[in-house]
């Protein structure tokens, strides 16, 4: 079991930009009892400039003042140059001002001892820790991160271990700002990696979510649209899935030929959420809401 | 009449306040109960029971006797095992709705998710929008009605038991089949939703178990002897 939650306020980028990381952690918080292991959230539509934000998690054998030096070192071989940073307890968040491939720029940061990228993106960024919802929020602020829309997990670890770099969203190394939440379990992982990493792309966990991302991502760099690269996973995939995306300007959700893994939406003009369970739709929206179930081989995208 | 508050009572106290008000013939209105999980589970006395708002998981489920009325939406497994009584829902329900449903009535005013009515042993189960994947996957007895329009594989590996669809449905499952309906099935099925407040009166298509797969000679090797 897993928990997995999306929301996307549609008016937002012309309106002002919603509380995307608060619904986000009220959502998950009702999600709990389907996952404790770890939380994770995606928040994009941020109102930045032109860098880059860079999520990053080192291993801790060095100091976040050793590992930022090294960072910012190797960043700075690829031609970028850091503008803000922060760390605390392991965790950096970089802006990062880089005109170059961002794939160059990623594998400059794991040739870094001890780094992880969580993601890398011009308009989201991706927050992922161990424990709950509300525990998350305290350590990483995510209640106060503004966006137009954004997707979630809380995790109970079935097919990979428990730590920060197997939580969820994963995102699709090394394409900007295309994550991934996933409940189920790929059964033509292994083979369909192997034809992935035979591209040219890079695997940085052994979680079989991560597959989807960069699979996704993969299609949205050769052409496709994000409705096409949805569709086409539901064909290409095999196992039991519902799982979420995020990327610059949209979100969908695609569920498997079984419909094994629940879901369910709630759409207005204004707003589109989805949830596991209602119960994380009622979390945010206190009126009777009008939620439809999403049936086998469906898939559903939205953009800002 | 007594009312409970969902949002103040943890799901186990809130389920034996049931039963104990239940048992003593009360009449019931649950609030709050903001889509949460076993709500009113395991109650085997005959009462009523308003739920105003939604439920979660396995709600109403374990029943024999109550008549339940929730306004709001369901999640996967509401009514499962439902003995007698009635279940009433103005909304729609998740998947898995009415899994092994052995008697009484459970109404639903939307739509229903995938594999309604999954081996349902009895009971009618009346759903007035449209029904899911897998709608009666193994049902082995009971009646299930859907007004609207039914999903992929209907009747799936069905033993026995009838669906009726009042739509169009997507495939017939594994040894399922279409029967000519007769017009006195159709009054019946008509007076049934006239009775649940349904006005319309769907021209609806039977679906039974064409039974390829039943092999009920495989005795044992010792009862073959026997016989």
């Amino acid at each position: 079991m897993c928990g997995i939650s999306g929301i996307m306020h549609k008016k937002s980028k012309a309106n002002g930009l919603a509380p995307i990381g608060r619904d986000l952690v009220k959502m998950l918080d009702s999600l709990a009892h389907r996952g404790t292991d770890s939380t994770g959230f995606t928040v994009a539509g941020e109102a930045f400039a032109e860098d880059l934000i860079l999520r990053i998690w080192t291993d801790g054998k060095d100091s976040e003042e050793g590992v930022l030096a090294r960072v910012s070192e190797a960043i700075g071989r690829r031609g970028g140059v850091v503008g803000t940073s922060q760390t605390w307890g392991g965790f950096l968040r970089l802006t990062v001002n880089y005109e170059g491939d961002v794939k160059a720029l990623a594998e400059a940061l794991l040739d870094t001892d001890g780094v992880e990228i969580h993601s890398i993106g011009r308009s989201s960024e991706t927050v992922k820790d161990v424990g709950t919802a509300t525990e998350m929020d305290q350590t990483h602020s995510v209640s106060g991160i503004m966006g137009t829309h954004g997707i979630g997990h809380v995790r109970m670890a079935t097919e990979s271990i428990v730590d920060i770099g197997h939580a969820h969203p994963f995102w699709a190394y090394p394409f900007p700002d295309v994550t991934v939440v996933h409940n189920g379990q790929l059964t033509n992982y292994h083979s369909m990696k192997r034809k992935y990493e035979g591209f040219g792309h890079h695997f940085q966990t052994h979680n079989d979510s991560e597959l989807i991302a960069v699979y996704l991502a993969d299609k949205l760099a050769n052409g496709d649209t994000l409705d096409s690269a949805l569709h086409a996973s539901l064909e290409d995939l095999d196992g039991t899935f519902t799982y979420l995306v995020s990327t610059d300007n949209g979100m969908g959700y695609a569920k498997d030929r079984w419909s094994a893994k629940p879901l369910v939406l709630m759409e207005t003009d204004d707003v589109v959420a989805l949830a596991s369970e209602e119960v994380a739709l009622r979390s945010v929206f206190s009126e009777e809401i009008d939620r439809v179930e999403p049936q086998e081989n469906e898939v559903m995208t939205w953009s800002v | 009449m007594v009312s409970l508050d969902a949002a103040e009572l943890t799901t186990r106290e809130l389920n034996t306040r049931l039963k104990e008000l239940a048992e003593a013939g009360t009449d019931i209105t649950v609030i709050n109960p903001r889509a949460h999980h076993n709500i009113a589970v395991g109650i085997l006395s005959p009462c009523k029971i308003t739920i105003e708002g939604s439920v979660g998981y396995y709600s109403a489920s374990l029943l024999d006797g109550p008549e339940v009325t929730i306004d709001g939406n369901a999640g996967w497994a509401l009514g499962e095992n439902l003995m007698s009584g009635r279940i009433s829902l103005s909304r729609s329900a998740g998947a898995s709705l009415a899994a092994s449903m052995r008697g009484g009535e459970i109404y639903i005013g939307g739509s229903a998710g995938a594999r309604a009515g999954i081996s349902m042993k009895g009971g009618t189960l009346l759903i007035q929008g449209d029904a899911g994947f897998l709608a009666g996957f193994m049902m082995q007895k009971g009646r299930i009605i859907v007004c609207g329009d039914v999903g992929e594989a209907v009747g799936d590996s069905m033993y026995e038991g009838t669906i009726y669809v009042g739509g169009s449905y997507g495939s017939l499952g594994n040894d399922a089949k279409v029967e000519e309906i007769t017009e006195d099935e159709l009054i019946v099925l008509w007076d049934y939703l006239e009775r649940n407040a349904i006005s319309e009166k769907p021209k609806f298509t039977k679906i039974i178990s064409a039974k390829r797969l039943y092999h009920y000679d495989s005795l044992e090797r010792l009862e073959k002897v026997v016989v």
